[in-house]
């Protein structure tokens, strides 16, 4: 134990021991300090001459007098001075904050707009990707407005059914006389198509629809107008790009043909005409019938149900006449697009054998096959 | 923040002063030892031109800002005394502080000491090694170190039984242990 001690005085030989502070000072001049820290002072007192040389000046009294207040006056020179600076640093660091915090909100609500954006791109790109499977199934369909011009027969031969009903459409707004001449055209409809295969024209005459038509849900009547519309411009999907640009077409169509289908509606069929109705129905029933099938496969085709599609087209591909060759035809393209090139190709060889207006297209369809 | 300053050794005083610019640790430094700069130029006060107490003080503050810059401190006390004692010289040259060999060396013990003070074994040591230097020391400066450090005597009780002044026991005191610190040193280095 005494060992231990003595290891301890002796390693206090070279301990470090702080300067006497401003409390200490007079106390060891006036011998107030106790034995433990006077010896502590001391050891302090033997390395350090600064300590020593102030309480050397310290003992003498004329110094004394002098010490207390220049040490005070000292004190507070140097603590206004710090105190100075440590309010202008105040001020800085307060500035610097604010700096931060102001490039934190920029930097946050630029994070904040592109990640705005991105979602926004990101949920336009997927918009784009849900509608472009329904596009593609009616691709063929959409895309022929665009090649209008260019092929004016085929055109004309899909909207010859339409164009039936234009003349009979018309004809409710004339006067009654003429309604009676209709029934002979709607029974035997041209295989070739005249001229005049404006859209709105035929979008009127399919919102007239002849008396056995009224029985039909408007829905389809009117998806099916359109498809009739659209159905003969549509070959082949040649580029797939142009497939979303027709949808804007579709979604104006439908106004367009609801627009006009109100319109005849109060001019209905006068009274007159219920005596001519039964004998008109009996001679357009079949044909009627056929169309309003053909009508039903359109939207099922459109609505890219392709094999409700393929099942009513068909359904219809027996019937003898024109919807026969056009549902051969709008079958081969059903084929065409599940990738059943076989099926499609000797659809469009029929359609070719039949000799009919859709021959020229199908040819085209075969080539492109 | 200057409460957390006051805590601060001279050395993280120093260090913040010189590495940060930090001008309150400077100041936290000179208000610690601003009472005994007071009190060692008083005699060198209103001695002539440009020696009012207004005049003395702010420029020994200001050399001692500037040398701080440009200084190695390791004693803050031993810098502040050369500084002072240059400036009562009237030297406008800055003379540049370095601490003595003595000085160094008896730091270098005193780290070491610090170091061992959590281990026994190399307190233990240390200590027998010190106490085979305190053997090969002269007969006065063994005596004077051991009625100091051993049995606790006081600068006036050694002064008396050796009939010496104050000055003259501290100075024996200061010598024998240079002289332990370099003979400690010395073994080391073999």
């Amino acid at each position: 134990m005494s060992n231990l001690e003595n290891n301890e005085k002796l390693l206090k030989i070279f301990s470090n021991i702080r300067c006497l502070n401003r409390d200490q000072l007079p106390r060891y001049l006036d011998g107030r300090l106790t034995d433990v820290e006077k010896h502590l002072v001391e050891q302090h007192l033997v390395d350090c001459d600064l300590c020593f040389d102030a309480l050397q000046v310290l003992q003498q009294p004329q110094y004394r007098e002098k010490y207390q207040p220049l040490a005070t006056s000292m004190q507070q020179y140097i603590r206004s001075s710090i105190k100075r600076i440590s309010q202008v640093h105040k001020v800085e660091r307060y500035q610097r904050q604010e700096q931060k915090k102001e490039s934190f909100l920029i930097y946050f609500w630029i994070v904040a707009a592109i990640a705005i954006g991105a979602g926004g791109i990101y949920l336009v790109q997927q918009q784009g990707k849900f509608k472009a499977p329904v596009s593609k199934a009616i691709a063929s369909n959409t895309e022929l407005r665009t090649t209008q011009s260019e092929t004016p027969p085929v055109q004309a031969s899909i909207v010859t059914p339409v164009r039936e009903e234009n003349e009979v459409g018309r004809k409710p707004a004339a006067p009654v006389t003429n309604v009676t001449a209709a029934p002979p055209v709607t029974a035997t409809p041209p295989p070739a198509a005249p001229p005049k295969p404006v859209v709105k024209d035929s979008v009127k005459a399919v919102a007239k629809p002849p008396a056995p038509v009224t029985a039909v849900k408007d829905s389809i009547k009117d998806t099916a107008r359109k498809q009739l519309a659209a159905a003969p411009k549509a070959p082949e999907v040649k580029d797939p790009a142009k497939d979303k640009t027709p949808a804007p077409d579709r979604k104006d169509t439908p106004t367009v043909a609801k627009k006009t289908e109100d319109k005849p509606e109060p001019k209905a069929p006068p009274k007159k005409e219920k005596e001519d109705a039964p004998e008109k129905k009996t001679v357009a029933e079949p044909t009627s019938t056929d169309e309003f099938l053909y009508k039903a496969a359109m939207v099922y085709h459109q609505q890219g149900d392709l094999n409700e599609a393929i099942s009513r087209y068909k359904h219809l591909s027996e019937s003898p006449g024109k919807y026969g060759e056009l549902s051969r035809y709008q079958l081969a393209i059903c084929y065409r697009s599940k990738g059943q090139t076989g099926k499609a190709r000797r659809m469009f060889k029929e359609v070719v054998r039949m000799n009919g207006s859709m021959k020229e297209k199908a040819q085209a369809a075969l080539d492109n096959l | 923040m200057l409460q957390q300053l006051t805590n601060l050794s001279d050395k993280e005083l120093i260090s913040r002063a010189r590495k940060l610019k930090d001008q309150e640790a400077e100041g936290v430094l000179m208000e610690r030892y601003s009472h005994l700069m007071v009190a060692v130029c008083l005699p060198y006060l209103n001695n002539g031109p440009g020696t009012a107490p207004e005049e003395v003080y702010p420029r020994l503050l200001q050399r001692l800002s500037a040398s701080l810059k440009t200084q190695t401190i390791p004693k803050a006390n031993e810098w502040i005394h050369h500084t002072i004692r240059a400036q009562q010289a009237q030297t406008e040259k800055n003379n540049p502080f370095f601490p003595s060999t003595e000085s160094r060396e008896q730091q270098q013990l005193e780290n070491k000491v610090e170091k061992v003070a959590t281990n026994l074994k190399e307190q233990q040591l240390l200590a027998a090694t010190m106490e085979a230097t305190l053997d090969k020391l002269p007969a006065e400066d063994k005596y004077f170190l051991k009625e100091f450090y051993l049995n606790n005597k006081t600068f006036t009780e050694l002064a008396t039984t050796k009939k010496y002044s104050v000055e003259k026991t501290r100075q024996i005191l200061q010598q024998a242990k240079q002289k332990m610190a370099s003979l400690l040193m010395n073994e080391t280095y073999e």
